[in-house]
């Protein structure tokens, strides 16, 4: 029994070394007496821009190179109508090293819908034809509005209200499709304009060459040909967008003295800082927003939502300052429409950034997403004293560091 | 080989050595150890200056009678209790590292060892609201620290004939304490904030020890022990130099019967030294303390002594380091334990079990301190 006994203490003895090894150290804390060094404080400033050293610069993406084109009808952001010019479609097919006359069948015109006013119905897309040798790139609304009338229609694209975005498109057969047609011997290049209409005033954005999302015309003919297969004589040219742009009836121009963000071209705005020592060197910032006025309430499209973007800038070399790629560096804000509150980014990591590398200056790009391709544009107070709104400014949140006692 | 791999192995392993924990250990250098062996912590101590693998006195030494290598190690069940709140804890240990032996043809044992010198592995969390950006905040902050001040002892105890033994020690101190203060927001649009430091001591001691054995059955051991001072480093800066105590003990071991073997001791350090070293840097203080410890040894076997002794033994005894409260800590323990060798003699296993109970004011904690000692006679 006494040899059982001594067996079993020394085997529990072993499970409690081998078993009971978790650590479990928290226990509660009072200050002052187990606060060694004391206990965290939390300092919170505000910081300003530097005077002068804020500025709006324009034309990064020019109008009609951005991932969407605009089209409205009655919008209060903006007036807009798109412009597509598609690649030239030649007179002849060649089919065994001849070149053969075709006849058009039908032809199909299709669109990207990329966005629109979802609460908005009876959306219908209207398609014009527009003289050949327009170039989209120098259009202006003055030379395109009074050319898309129901003499030039193509035809109109009744969009289903259940659809949010995605391809739209219209087939011309027959006569239909002489509203499209190209007489041979003028280079064989196709024009149009898009406009819309709704029950309520709205507006739609639709893909672009940039986006990888730009119109397509198909036109499907039979070759003249004989003794052949099917597949020869039944043959389809489909041709892209060369060009395509839009053209708005009253470019946004921000107020004197404030920054402009987005827009077409599309603007950027640079502001810079100067962070106190104190934070700079030695404090532990556990949040930093940004703090903008916008100087009106942010107009757009609604339900179609824009993004306020910051990105931590690399290098001050002035408007072509190269800007992060760094995910960790960049924060996105949706804007609220209509709202003129101010507008706060989340700017925590690159205010960190400014403190871990000297040879980063203390500066923040701010952009609006999608660039040149938005209803949206804004303008926000700057340090310029004609400015109608506030300056721009940093509220830091931050810890010096702590007083860890010796010992 | 196998005896200088055992020294290397031993050599080496003071990298995990890790001593007891305890919320009076929060401030101040931290907890002191007691370096005492598994065999020694059963009998309340009270065997420390005449048991050869404690490293309390160096003529303990001479007990020795082949290279012996020891290894203990603790785990502990705690209960605190402060006017925060209270909480279970547990934890591991390693509080003592020890090979010693004696050289051929002199009456002369030298030994390394390496204890645990001071300890302040830790975490207190604490809970608050405040008020940022014109709201209430909730936040939640942790400071924890692990680490502490270690003793690396190098000691030879050489015995006179007529029953005298002599001895000395050079004592390394060294260590460090990792520290972490951690402030996290409720509100997830603040980041934690996480802020650490470590603090690195360095000192040397010394202590010189005598010990008077009448016959088999009676012993007395003393032994006086300077530390001098700790040089604080704080992220590689000096910022800190701090005095150590001095330590005096007195033991006293008599076995009445050959099946009882009964010892006491008394060990004071002058930690006031440290007091206004500590208070310079925005400490609590510090104040001496005493150690007293009783118990003893009952052996079923006379012939076999090592065969299931069972030891029991008290300590009671004050605590360095204010809390703030103003009131110096004491502690309270009571242990029992049994051990037993094996392979002819060549390894060993012992176990303590005590029970320690620590109060200063509305601090209080008590805990449930399993230890095991392994040593192995290669």
């Amino acid at each position: 029994m006494k040899g059982w006994l001594g067996r079993a203490a020394f085997v529990a003895a072993i499970a409690a070394g081998v078993f009971a090894c978790q650590e479990r150290l928290t226990s509660p804390g009072q200050c002052p007496e187990l606060c060694p060094g004391g206990t965290p404080v939390v300092f919170d400033t505000v910081v300003s821009a530097v005077t002068g050293g804020d500025e709006s610069v324009s034309g990064y993406v020019a109008r009609g190179g951005g991932v969407a084109l605009l089209t409205s009808s009655g919008l209060p952001a903006s007036e807009d109508r798109t412009v597509y010019r598609f690649v030239s479609r030649l007179d002849s097919i060649t089919v065994r090293d001849t070149a053969r006359a075709y006849t058009v069948d039908s032809v199909q015109l299709a669109l990207t819908m990329v966005a629109r006013d979802t609460l908005v119905n009876g959306l219908k897309v209207v398609l014009y034809r527009l003289p050949a040798d327009l170039d989209p790139d120098t259009a202006t609304f003055a030379s395109v509005d009074p050319q898309l009338v129901d003499a030039s229609v193509i035809d109109t694209i009744a969009v289903p209200d259940s659809v949010n975005a995605g391809q739209i498109s219209t087939m011309l057969r027959g006569p239909e499709a002489d509203r499209v047609a190209i007489p041979v011997g003028t280079g064989g290049v196709l024009a149009m304009g898009l406009r819309i209409a709704a029950d309520a005033p709205t507006g739609a954005r639709f893909g672009s060459i940039a986006g990888g999302t730009g119109a397509t015309f198909t036109t499907y003919v039979t070759v003249d040909v004989p003794d052949t297969a099917t597949s020869v004589v039944h043959q389809s040219l489909s041709r892209g967008a060369q060009d395509n742009s839009f053209v708005t009836q009253t470019p946004f121009v921000a107020p004197p003295g404030t920054l402009a963000i987005g827009g077409e071209p599309s603007s950027r705005a640079f502001i810079r800082f100067a962070l106190p020592l104190r934070i700079r060197d030695s404090a532990n910032v556990v949040r930093a927003t940004l703090e903008m006025l916008p100087t009106a309430p942010v107009s757009g499209l609604p339900t179609d939502p824009t993004v306020l973007r910051a990105l931590a800038v690399l290098s001050d070399i002035g408007p072509k300052s190269p800007l992060t790629t760094d995910p960790r560096l960049v924060t996105d804000d949706t804007l609220s429409l209509g709202s003129a509150d101010t507008l706060r980014l989340d700017i925590t990591r690159i205010v960190q950034l400014w403190q871990q590398s000297g040879e980063r200056p203390e500066e923040v790009a701010l952009i609006l997403r999608p660039e040149g391709a938005s209803f949206t544009r804004m303008a926000v107070g700057s340090t310029n004293p004609v400015s109608p709104a506030g300056a721009p400014r940093l509220h830091i949140t931050y810890l010096l560091s702590f007083p860890f006692e010796n010992p | 080989m196998r005896r200088a791999l055992l020294i290397l192995v031993l050599l080496l392993a003071p990298g995990v050595l890790a001593g007891q924990s305890s919320q009076f250990g929060v401030r101040g250098l931290g907890i002191p150890g007691r370096w005492l062996s598994a065999r020694a912590i059963a009998s309340g101590g009270a065997f420390g200056l005449v048991d050869p693998e404690s490293s309390v006195s160096p003529t303990s030494l001479s007990g020795l009678a082949m290279l012996t290598a020891t290894f203990t190690g603790v785990q502990s069940f705690r209960h605190v209790e402060n006017p925060a709140g209270a909480e279970s804890l547990r934890e591991s240990a390693f509080p003592q590292l020890a090979i010693a032996g004696p050289i051929k043809k002199l009456p002369l044992v030298l030994g390394v060892s390496f204890s645990n010198y001071t300890s302040r592995d830790f975490t207190l969390a604490s809970a608050d609201t405040i008020l940022l950006r014109g709201a209430l905040v909730p936040v939640s902050d942790t400071f924890s620290s692990r680490g502490g001040m270690s003793d690396l002892r190098f000691a030879g105890a050489y015995t006179i004939p007529g029953g005298w033994v002599v001895g000395g020690s050079v004592h390394v101190l060294t260590g460090s304490n990792r520290l972490v203060s951690v402030r996290a927001f409720e509100d997830i649009s603040f980041l934690t904030a996480k802020q650490s430091s470590e603090v690195s001591f360095a000192g040397v001691g010394f202590d010189l020890g005598l010990m008077r054995n009448f016959g088999t059955s009676f012993s007395l051991a003393a032994v006086a022990r300077s530390d001098g001072h700790a040089i604080v480093d704080r992220d590689s800066a000096t910022v800190a130099r701090v005095d150590l105590p001095y330590t005096f003990g007195f033991g006293v071991r008599w076995r009445p019967a050959p099946a009882l073997d009964l010892a006491s001791n008394v060990v004071v350090r002058t930690w006031s030294a440290s007091n206004s070293d500590l208070l310079a840097q925005g400490g609590t203080g510090a104040d001496n303390t005493v150690q007293v410890a009783l118990g003893g040894v009952l052996i079923p076997d006379a012939r076999r002594p090592n065969r299931r002794p069972i030891r029991f033994g008290v300590h009671y005894g004050t605590l360095p380091f204010f809390l703030g409260t103003g009131e110096q800590p004491t502690e309270f323990g009571v242990s029992l334990g049994t051990g037993a060798r094996f392979a002819q003699q060549r390894a060993g296993l012992d176990l303590a079990l005590e029970q320690v109970w620590r109060s200063a004011g509305g601090y209080k904690e008590r805990a449930f301190q399993v230890t095991v000692g392994v040593s192995v006679r290669p």
